[in-house]
């Protein structure tokens, strides 16, 4: 179990690269600049202040998983705590995916149904894997061989 | 620098910690933030309220780790990983108040603006320091 946890690790830290860099095309791609510019000069500093910060979790989530695949399946109380957090990010992101972002304004062209896609599919994997290292961590899953 | 200082320190950046996760529900007033989002697009509004949660999300749970486990923080190997990206966190967001938010607001608000320069040095510090090599 441990190794397909690694296993499992790596997949999701290299998915989460390849989030933080598709990221940086966001803001063009959905007209972010055009759209904020209504604000008011520090509503658009907040917005664009905590949208870094946002990016900057995702990629100590990746070197985390990348990283630190072993304290992440460490059975520490601390590692347990992590997963938990990081279960409860993605989770809540799930969530907004199907039922929370409001996608009426964003053009269906198919790049944008491709990417959409991709991205539920990414979230549903974190969920996934964030709950069996948290179910490993917390002890409720075995060592045993799969 | 002293285990035992450096478990104080994170505990006070805990009690610090908790002040600011209840300041974003006062800025959120003071700066009306429902009302300068309503003539913004969907996509604004959401965006800006879920990375709002979000930020909310991290702080509190920083201040519950700080608060409840601080020695956690000071492990080796990943303990020290994670104070040293809220160091860089708390770091980065003493320039982004010093170089790219608007200087009239800043200045309108002068008393708050140093008071939040403060708050983020001594936090950027804390962590800093629980990362270094002992």
């Amino acid at each position: 179990m441990k190794e397909l946890l690694h296993l499992g690790l790596q997949l999701g830290g290299w998915s989460l690269v390849v989030l933080c860099i598709a990221s940086l095309w966001i803001p063009k791609m959905l007209g972010w600049r055009e759209k904020v510019a209504g604000l008011t000069p520090l509503m658009r500093e907040v917005w664009w202040t905590y949208s870094c910060y946002i990016w900057g979790s995702h990629v100590f989530f990746a070197v985390l998983a990348l990283g630190f695949p072993d304290w992440l399946t460490g059975r520490s109380p601390a590692a347990a705590a992590m997963s938990g957090f990081m279960l409860l990010w993605w989770s809540v992101r799930l969530w907004l995916q199907f039922f929370g972002y409001d996608l009426a304004e964003v053009a269906t062209t198919p790049a944008n149904r491709i990417a959409k896609h991709l991205l539920t599919l990414l979230f549903l994997s974190l969920v996934t894997l964030y709950s069996l290292l948290l179910a490993w961590n917390a002890g409720w899953i075995g060592t045993g061989e799969l | 620098m002293n285990p035992l200082l450096l478990e104080t320190a994170l505990r006070v950046a805990g009690l610090i910690l908790a002040g600011l996760t209840l300041a974003n529900f006062v800025a959120a007033r003071r700066f009306a933030y429902r009302e300068n989002l309503a003539a913004s697009a969907v996509m604004v509004r959401q965006v800006f309220q879920v990375h709002c949660a979000y930020i909310v999300a991290i702080i509190s749970a920083l201040a519950l780790l700080c608060l409840g486990w601080p020695g956690l923080l000071l492990d080796d190997g990943m303990g020290r990983v994670l104070s040293a990206f809220f160091g860089l966190f708390w770091l980065s967001r003493v320039i982004v108040q010093l170089s790219y938010y608007d200087r009239q607001t800043r200045r309108l608000n002068r008393g708050w603006d140093l008071f939040f320069l403060g708050v983020f040095l001594v936090l950027a510090a804390i962590f800093t320091l629980a990362a270094l090599p002992r």
